[in-house]
């Protein structure tokens, strides 16, 4: 069965640049503009890993990884965050949230793809004959 | 500053752009702004990326991994932008932090045009950088307070 990763971020740019990072892989992308959907998202697709912006309107992404982690059905699942804001204090007080990785933009795919194999068993599709 | 704009630009973009020091603002006959704000304590201030509305549309294409002419809307554009500022304002917010001057940013907003110029607030100090790449400028400008 494929990989499910969750993608939350308000910057359609950044889903569809995650999403083209992924595409190679034996994966299904499942996408969430801010932190109250990207619950909702995690809840319902119960995702192998979740691609997490910071800052974003309406719920950012600290608060839903907090909100995340404080639930026992979805504490467990993997989050990378994306962010473009890398401070030594930011990164340790998220680092202390219990996310998995952390990866700073600007990012090229073959960063996000090394942080994600290391969380998740990601495979390449076939090559058709 | 320099540096948090060229790294956008190329690893984002594949785009290698140079500062070109003491060159005169370039006239942008149609212009896509984009703009993120910061706020704390200790400073406030907002960045403000400038583009002619052609080239914001070349930067969107190479974001997304289409040709220009693949650009449907504005909107695409408009979200490449200000996605661009955002990460350009997060090296600064990250260097600001790191030097003690916690603070928050907004999100992403645009401002399309001609002919316009942003002014700065009372006390705020102002910064304007220009980039090119091949016939094309890119501005970022800086409005910072320290409380």
């Amino acid at each position: 069965m494929a990989l499910k990763i969750l993608s939350v971020d308000d910057s359609r740019t950044i889903r569809l640049i995650v999403g083209k990072a992924f595409k190679p892989y034996e994966c299904e992308m499942v996408e969430a503009t801010n932190g109250e959907e990207g619950l909702a998202a995690a809840a319902r697709e119960k995702p192998d890993l979740i691609i997490l912006d910071v800052t974003m309107p309406v719920m950012d992404g600290v608060t839903m990884l907090t909100m995340l982690k404080a639930d026992d059905a979805l504490k467990g699942i993997p989050v990378i965050m994306l962010t473009a804001e890398s401070g030594r204090e930011n990164v340790l007080h998220i680092a202390k949230l219990g996310v998995r990785d952390y990866l700073v933009k600007p990012f090229k795919d073959d960063q996000l793809i090394e942080k994600a194999s290391r969380v998740i068993p990601l495979q390449k599709k076939p090559v058709p004959a | 500053m320099t540096r948090h704009l060229v790294d956008v630009f190329e690893t984002m973009l594949s785009m290698p752009v140079t500062l070109r020091p003491g060159a005169p603002q370039p006239n942008f006959d149609s212009r896509v702004t984009g703009s993120v704000g910061f706020a704390g304590e200790k400073v406030n201030g907002a960045i403000y990326l400038h583009m002619s509305a052609p080239f914001a549309c070349t930067v969107a294409a190479a974001m997304l991994g289409l040709k220009p002419e693949e650009i449907s809307d504005d909107n695409e554009v408009n979200d490449v932008v200000g996605e661009a500022t955002n990460m350009i304002t997060g090296g600064l917010k990250s260097w600001l932090c790191d030097s003690g001057a916690e603070c928050a940013m907004s999100t992403p907003a645009i401002i399309r045009g001609q002919s316009f110029s942003i002014q700065p607030m009372p006390d705020v100090a102002r910064e304007s950088l220009v980039f090119a790449y091949e016939e094309n400028f890119v501005v970022v400008e800086i409005h910072i307070k320290l409380n």
